[in-house]
């Protein structure tokens, strides 16, 4: 059985990712592909190097992604903490109306929303801007961040700031010295849904930005719709990369803080994962 | 002198979403505790007397009433500018911070500098026997030693009043025992002024320069221990100490006679008539012998004995008198002499007797 | 005073942003798929959209082929993550720890694939001139391009079904295998004494315990596949599309009038969403399968 199991899992490994992965690989690098060859008639960087030359507009169109993903994480954590406290911590009349408002861009897509406001947008001069993009990525990121804090605070015994004010800590020294170690693992674990969110937005982008707000996937969408094979590959190796990379920073930031503190928080961190993963495929 | 007062303080406490207490009531409880003195609350789980503790350390407001420590009024004042500090159930380390940061966190936040509190810190840690602890994080230390480090975290910034909330309940009956010794002991070296809450007698009766006794939500008695147990206010009371001999009758015309008649006595000048209860302590009570010579003024009761109890290091017989069962304490070698069904005469003196109303 | 309305002052940020960002954009669409329009000066009420959404034999093609798609790749998804699932499980029973994790990690990696690369790949594997089909033609199952069959921008949604298969196979997985995890090793050995083989062990015990939080998680990719928009935009076929991609042409191709027909099935879509997305809560908290069970 072990065998077995061992042979699915290979087979299931070559089929979901080891095939596909090779295949964008192989034709980033390939020229004049033929059918019916298994390989390519000779390789060539050319792809890589339009891709990754200054006029391509790469390096700016990933500065704008990751400029995005960080205001809008940044602006979901400071929205997001006093709300699961608040979820978490107080007895609140009308809970599960908060709750269905905060958690309904889960279920509703949201380029619905975007469609609706998209006028509105315009009136106001919030289309083409950056601005106007944030506010657009932040509803289908901000409940999972949500999520993610309500599931760091619902481990978090109200004891421990007792415990710390005891000792004479203020509000923000409670907050900082107690509270933010606790939820960390929890906003690392939002922070990586809300940025892999923002990144992969193709059509929120592209409404709000009217095309001029060229993010990643808005740069890259020509390309994979019918144009050069070898340049889309070599964009959508680019443009996973950084999704996996952005996820890898944020997990390796989080293991050297918890190996230099040292912590406990095993469940927060764990439950926050878990959580943070589990409601919507992405 | 600095004490901290507790004037008139009433309460209604309500469940909370975190906190799944059942709703009872504070009623007006005044309370004075002296500076250096080690006070403490015995009372039953649910009885309000962590309420009361919290409602001294400002983590609960009170409905009514005032806080004053000297002659200053902390009701307003929040927790953390009160220079209090406090001890609970649970050790609640900060799991990320080392011993030594988790001990000097106290001196941090009244910002003292860096090398002058982890010194402090240390020295406390060598205090309460962790030397060399101190670079170790919570998760590798034992619940005792844990409890240790919050007790020298507590400590450490000179707290003017130092709250404890049950803090060695978790804990296993031996270390328990080795932790009252230590905090016995540091009370006494730094001569700071501790509330302390508890359901356990043993260990209030041993570390209390005072105890206050309460039960749903009143504060029923305040004394040494020695006076609660010797006169105990009510029948309460001494039930909750323990004292099983209480009976009820009538004081007239100088005689106390129980409700059955199998118990009657002088009574000594003054004591005004009516109901009452008269609480006989067990050792008070004495079974005669041939070896013991029975006072002249003392108090006889016939009644023959149901059965011998021993009970940790001392015999004592249950002797059974008109419908009372009396608890009564044996010297060494008397149990030997006892056996169920034989007639006795025990007797006390009456200067052990004691008479409450209720 | 502050006490009382605290909670309601550190929720109002969150919620609020929700509020006026989504659902203000929602009920903005909600008034202009009824012809409340003051930006071209209509201002009357009324339901045409709907009704020629109602008479509109292309949304109801569009909404089959969605229904059809979401109930594919769902259930594909589904056997390919179960497989995965319990493959990893026994993996780990075996007594290979480590590897089971490595494994378990390994194939998280899909999940972080944004869905147009994902997208792009079953174009590049299964176009007919795609990997595949080179390599049956250098086997010699092929002769011609066109032997391949039409995967890729198919009328039917095969290039859909096949990109959310392999990207929510392993979502389905993560869903499923903590609570696999679950089945202590004592079990094992329990089964094993009443004579149950590894067949019968997958069977009598893995399966049903699996069972409900795997049929939320294929009921979960049903939901999000029902209204996702990127892979059907480049995977599809102009006539019929799935509905998010239906209302995008009617929206930016057409001309204003098209518009409130287009915001009308974003309402439809959303409601049919709300309404799966209600049943999954329903059964999830009924079963407890996002909670654990003891």
């Amino acid at each position: 059985m072990k065998k077995i199991s061992f042979w699915i899992l290979l087979l299931l490994s070559l089929l979901l990712i080891g095939i596909p992965f090779f295949a964008l690989i192989l034709t980033s690098v390939s020229v004049g592909w033929q059918w019916p060859n298994l390989l390519p008639d000779s390789l060539s960087f050319r792809s890589w190097d339009y891709v990754l030359r200054g006029s391509s507009g790469t390096w700016r169109a990933i500065g704008i992604s990751l400029l995005i993903a960080f205001i809008v994480t940044i602006v979901n954590i400071v929205l997001a903490v006093p709300a699961a406290n608040a979820l978490v911590r107080y007895r609140i009349k009308g809970k599960w109306l908060a709750e269905a408002i905060l958690f309904a861009p889960i279920i509703i897509p949201p380029f619905v929303s975007v469609m609706g406001i998209h006028l509105t947008f315009l009136r106001l001069g919030l289309t083409e801007t950056v601005l106007g993009v944030v506010l657009a990525h932040l509803s289908p990121t901000l409940p999972y961040m949500v999520r993610a804090l309500i599931t760091s605070y619902s481990t978090l015994s109200v004891d421990w700031e007792d415990q710390a004010r005891m000792l004479g800590a203020g509000p923000f020294q409670r907050f900082y010295a107690v509270v933010l170690p606790h939820l960390l693992p929890g906003i690392a674990a939002g922070a990586s849904l809300s940025i892999l969110i923002s990144l992969s937005q193709y059509l929120i982008t592209f409404i709000i930005g009217s095309g001029q707000v060229v993010t990643l996937p808005v740069l890259l969408f020509p390309f994979i719709s019918g144009g050069d094979p070898a340049v889309a590959s070599a964009y959508s190796i680019l443009f996973a990369g950084m999704a996996i990379l952005a996820l890898l920073g944020m997990d390796l930031s989080l293991k050297s803080y918890y190996r230099r503190k040292k912590s406990v928080s095993v469940n927060g961190r764990g439950a926050g994962n878990d959580e943070g993963t589990s409601f919507r495929p992405n | 002198m600095k004490e901290l007062r507790l004037d008139q303080i009433e309460k209604t406490y309500s469940k909370t979403a975190a906190n799944k207490t059942e709703s009872f009531g504070l009623r007006s409880i005044d309370l004075t505790i002296r500076e250096g003195e080690f006070f403490s609350l015995l009372g039953p789980s649910g009885c309000g007397k962590t309420t009361l503790l919290k409602l001294a350390a400002g983590l609960l407001e009170p409905d009514s009433g005032k806080v004053w420590y000297g002659n200053s009024d902390l009701t307003a004042t929040p927790p953390e500018a009160r220079r209090f500090s406090m001890v609970f159930q649970q050790p609640l380390l900060f799991p990320h911070m080392t011993v030594a940061d988790n001990t000097a966190f106290g001196l941090k936040m009244q910002k003292v500098g860096k090398k002058e509190r982890l010194e402090k810190a240390e020295a406390m840690l060598d205090g309460v026997g962790l030397k060399g602890f101190y670079h170790r994080f919570p998760d590798e230390l034992s619940g005792g030693q844990q409890q240790r480090v919050a007790l020298a975290r507590a400590l450490v910034a000179n707290p003017r009043v130092l709250l404890m909330d049950e803090p060695f309940s978790a804990l296993d009956p031996g270390l328990r025992e080795e932790m009252r010794e230590l905090l016995g002991r540091i009370q006494k070296e730094l001569g700071v002024t501790i509330l302390f809450v508890t359901h356990d007698r043993d260990e209030a009766f041993e570390l209390s320069d005072r105890i206050g006794i309460m039960r749903d939500g009143r504060l029923l008695q305040v004394g040494a221990g020695t006076e609660l147990y010797e006169k105990p206010v009510s029948t309460e009371i001494a039930a909750f100490l323990g004292i099983k001999n209480i009976i009820l009758g009538n004081i007239g015309e100088g005689r106390f006679v129980s409700a059955d008649g199998a118990i009657t006595m002088d009574v000594k000048n003054g004591e005004p008539e009516g109901e009452r209860f008269l609480i006989l302590r067990p050792e008070a009570l004495q079974v005669a012998d041939g070896n013991i010579q029975v006072p002249g003024d003392a108090i006889r009761i016939k009644g023959h004995v149901l059965k011998v109890k021993f009970l940790q290091g001392f015999y004592t017989a249950i002797v059974q008198a008109g419908n009372h069962e009396l608890e009564c304490q044996l010297f060494r070698g008397q149990s030997e002499q006892l056996e169920a069904g034989q007639q006795v005469e025990v007797f006390f003196s009456q200067c052990d007797v004691r008479f409450v109303m209720e | 005073m502050w006490q009382k309305s605290k909670p309601y002052l550190l929720l109002l940020p969150a919620t609020g942003t929700i509020v006026l960002l989504f659902f203000g954009g929602l009920f903005d669409g909600l008034l202009k798929s009824m012809g409340y329009f003051p930006a071209i000066g209509e201002v009357g009420f009324s339901f045409d959209a709907y009704t020629d959404l109602w008479n509109s034999s292309s949304f109801w093609s569009s909404l089959g082929l969605t229904f059809r798609v979401a109930f594919l790749s769902s259930i594909i998804s589904g056997l390919l993550g179960g497989v995965l699932a319990i493959s990893l499980f026994m993996l780990h029973n075996s007594g290979k720890n480590k590897g089971a994790g490595l494994w378990h990690r390994v194939f998280q990696l899909p999940l972080t694939i944004p869905h147009l690369v994902g997208a792009y790949v079953i174009v590049l594997l299964f176009m007919q001139s795609g990997l595949f089909s080179k390599l049956f033609a250098s086997m010699g199952l092929i002769d011609t391009i066109s032997d391949f069959p039409v995967l890729v921008n198919d009328p039917f949604g095969w290039g859909i079904i096949l990109t959310y298969a392999w990207k929510e196979a392993p979502f389905v997985s993560l869903m499923v295998y903590p609570v696999l995890m679950r089945i202590h090793g004592s079990w094992r050995d329990a089964s094993r004494v009443f004579g149950a083989n590894n067949r019968q062990f997958i069977r009598e015990i893995a399966l049903p315990v699996m069972m409900p939080s795997w049929t939320i998680a294929v009921f979960i990719v049903f939901v999000f596949t029902f209204s996702a928009f990127e892979v059907p935009f480049l995977l599809g076929v102009t006539y019929p599309n799935m509905l998010s991609v239906h209302s995008y042409q009617l929206y930016t191709s057409g001309t204003l009038a098209d518009r409130p027909e287009a915001l009308a099935i974003n309402l439809v879509l959303s409601g049919l969403t709300v309404i799966l997305g209600l049943i999954v809560y329903y059964f999830s908290k009924r079963w407890n399968v996002l909670k654990g069970w003891q």
